[in-house]
């Protein structure tokens, strides 16, 4: 039924079952007590009222025949009155206990009683007439003896019968309360038993569960103060080397700053520089005109090249035909050379001379021929010399056109720049300006690295005291498990 | 450095003639042999000098109606109608250029043989030519000796071996007067 409550909730049923027994056996007692104390109450108040009352008859009784003896004796009004008052007070106390007495037997009692009163009275009355009328004391003896005795002696009797009857009544009540309170006191012995049986077993099942439950929980405490204290070993290593790291940054910031403060200086520098690029950029529109009258001028003299070169081309070409006329006539001199070789070989010993001759003619032929080679050659390079440079030449005009042309854009572009410059200028400015509030934010930064690095050796204090703690706890933890019986040893 | 080599050149050029006409008379012995270095259908052949009678370039050569492929047709020299026949061909390699060159060959019938190129003439001592016929029969017959050279050995095309051939095409006997 406890099963899967919180410990604190098993302690708090247990504790309000034990609470509530112990207030039902309070509450019972308190009843049991108000009712022996009512019932005791009730026996008292028979005794005092019933009893004290009945007796009280009697007295009245004796007081009014007293009264009435000394009446008839001295014949005074104040004993015949002291004797009428003693009648009133003997039926207000007959009225009084008939109100206390609801028991029909001894309201008939009463009834009797007052019976035998009223008759007595009556007796009574005649007698004191009789004295008032000048009777004597003896004829007054006598006539009470007669009249008198026999009644009061009934009333006397009836008297004594209706306190004997309330002395049984009150007896019985006496009794009867007494069997109340021992029934009463034996209910609050049983409550008692009951309440320390549960207390008994409430406090087992406390323990019970206490050694179980929370020996288990002490138990994983034991262990997780174990891990704690694993973790903030861990921390502590953790700590040092970030306080290390920390150290590190807080040197690299060092560096920083002083870099951030070169950089500022640089930026002074390139403020400087700026300003002077600024007057040197308005300088060089001058030279710009001066380049442009250069440029029209190369571009004038490269028409002219290309005008030469061409020139030069014919003329190689020329020479070239030429040449072929030369190469030609080699040729035909060459032929001849053989032809004549073969006619003097026909024409016996001066044929043989001559053939030495004709052998000359063609060295001479075949060495013109070679020479006309190698200048047709040499022609050949020349013209193709002649078309490179022409190429190159209207390749270098249109680069000069180009190269205007870009140079009028690098005019705008110059001009631009100048402007551009003068933009630099103001945000070289600025640069300046937000270098040095950097190397504030970098001060400030190398003051809140050192903080930090502060904190991490903190830290690492911290996590020593933290593993401490843990080692604490889990000897805490062990005594515990000791403490709740579940220890292992 | 073109032009100093030129001047020498043109210096040596100089001395060497002047220096012909103080040399003694001197003739040409039968210690060498005069060739002509000739490229028929693009391969190297050399010609005896001996057995040419001229060498001719360019020459209008007519066209005759033939079965003979070898025939190109017939030119004139010095007043006489000469047969003009296709070195290429006769040698077994024709190819579709047509030659430039015209050798009027010694002997008679006279017979023009046609060749692409002339290279050179030249004057080789006899020991560079190595005598005999290369094959037996065939179209080799006619390529008698070789030359040694310094740009490479050359067959030597023997004309009256040639002229036989072109005999043998044309179906002519020739009689005892026509010289080899």
């Amino acid at each position: 039924m406890m099963a899967g409550q919180t410990y604190g909730r098993k302690l708090g049923v247990g504790v309000t079952v034990t609470i509530a027994f112990t207030l039902i056996s309070v509450i019972t007692a308190v009843i049991a007590m108000s009712f022996v104390v009512n019932a005791k109450d009730r026996v008292i108040t028979a005794a005092t009222t019933n009893l004290v009352g009945a007796e009280a008859l009697g007295r009245i009784l004796d007081t009014r025949l007293a009264d009435f003896r000394g009446y008839l004796l001295y014949r005074t009004q104040s004993f015949a009155d002291a004797a009428a008052a003693d009648r009133q007070r003997f039926q207000q106390q007959l009225a009084t206990l008939r109100g206390a007495m609801p028991d029909t037997t001894t309201r008939t009692m009463l009834d009797r009683v007052a019976a035998a009163e009223e008759a007595h009275a009556e007796a009574v009355t005649q007698v004191m007439n009789q004295r008032a009328n000048g009777a004597t004391i003896e004829e007054i003896v006598k006539a009470n003896d007669t009249q008198a005795v026999p009644l009061r002696e009934k009333l006397q009797t009836e008297l004594t019968s209706l306190i004997g009857r309330v002395r049984i009544d009150v007896e019985s009540d006496r009794k009867e309360s007494t069997d109340r309170a021992a029934l009463a006191a034996w209910g609050i012995v049983v409550l008692g038993v009951l309440t320390t049986a549960c207390a008994i077993a409430v406090a087992w099942r406390l323990g019970r569960d206490l050694k179980r439950e929370v020996g288990a929980a002490v138990g994983h405490i034991q262990s997780s103060s174990a891990q704690l204290e694993a973790a903030a070993s861990q921390q502590v290593s953790g700590g040092r080397d970030q306080a290390s790291a920390m150290s590190e940054i807080t040197t690299t910031i060092s560096e920083l700053l002083i870099t951030s403060r070169q950089i500022a200086e640089s930026a002074q520098r390139v403020s400087k520089i700026a300003e002077e690029t600024e007057s040197a950029a308005r300088a060089g529109d001058a030279t710009i005109d001066q380049t442009r009258a250069s440029m029209t001028a190369i571009r004038t003299q490269v028409d002219q090249i290309v005008q030469h070169m061409l020139a030069l081309g014919e003329k190689s070409q020329q020479i070239g035909l030429v040449v072929d006329l030369v190469s030609e006539l080699a040729e035909q001199t060459n032929i001849l050379a053989i032809n004549a070789t073969i006619e003097a070989s026909g024409a016996g010993e001066w044929g043989r001379r001559f053939a030495v001759v004709a052998e000359e003619i063609r060295k001479l032929a075949d060495r013109t021929a070679a020479s006309a080679k190698e200048i047709r050659a040499l022609i050949e390079d020349v013209r193709g010399a002649v078309n490179t440079t022409v190429m190159a030449t209207e390749i270098g005009a249109k680069a000069v056109d180009s190269g205007a042309r870009q140079f009028n854009e690098a005019t705008n572009n110059f001009r631009e720049i100048v402007k551009l410059v003068a933009t630099t200028n103001d945000a070289t400015r600025e640069i300046e300006l937000s270098t040095k509030q950097q190397t504030t934010a970098v001060e400030q930064v190398n003051v809140a690295a050192g903080d930090t690095a502060r904190v991490s050796r903190e830290t690492e204090a911290s996590a020593v005291q933290t593993k401490a703690t843990a080692a604490h706890l889990t000897a805490l933890s062990g005594d515990l498990l000791e403490l709740v019986g579940s220890g292992k040893h | 450095m073109t032009r100093p080599n030129v001047a020498d050149r043109v210096s040596r050029l100089r001395d060497e003639f002047d220096r012909s006409f103080a040399e003694p008379v001197r003739t040409f012995g039968a210690d060498s042999v005069e060739l002509l270095a000739i490229g028929v259908g693009g391969r190297p052949y050399a010609l005896r000098l001996s057995q040419a009678s001229g060498v001719h370039p360019d020459r209008p050569v007519t066209a005759l109606p033939t079965p003979v492929p070898a025939l190109l047709g017939v030119a004139g020299f010095a007043g006489t109608v000469v047969p003009v026949y296709d070195l290429a061909a006769l040698l077994g390699h024709p190819i579709p250029e047509r030659p430039r060159w015209l050798v009027l060959t010694t002997g008679t019938p006279p017979l023009a043989l046609a060749f692409h190129q002339l290279d050179h003439h030249l004057r080789v001592p006899i020991t560079d030519v190595v005598e005999g016929s290369i094959g037996d029969a065939g179209p080799h017959a006619y390529l008698q000796g070789l030359v040694r050279l310094p740009d490479g050995n050359r067959p030597i095309v023997d004309v009256p071996a040639t002229r036989s051939l072109v005999h043998q095409l044309a179906g002519h006997q020739p009689t005892s007067e026509e010289a080899s």
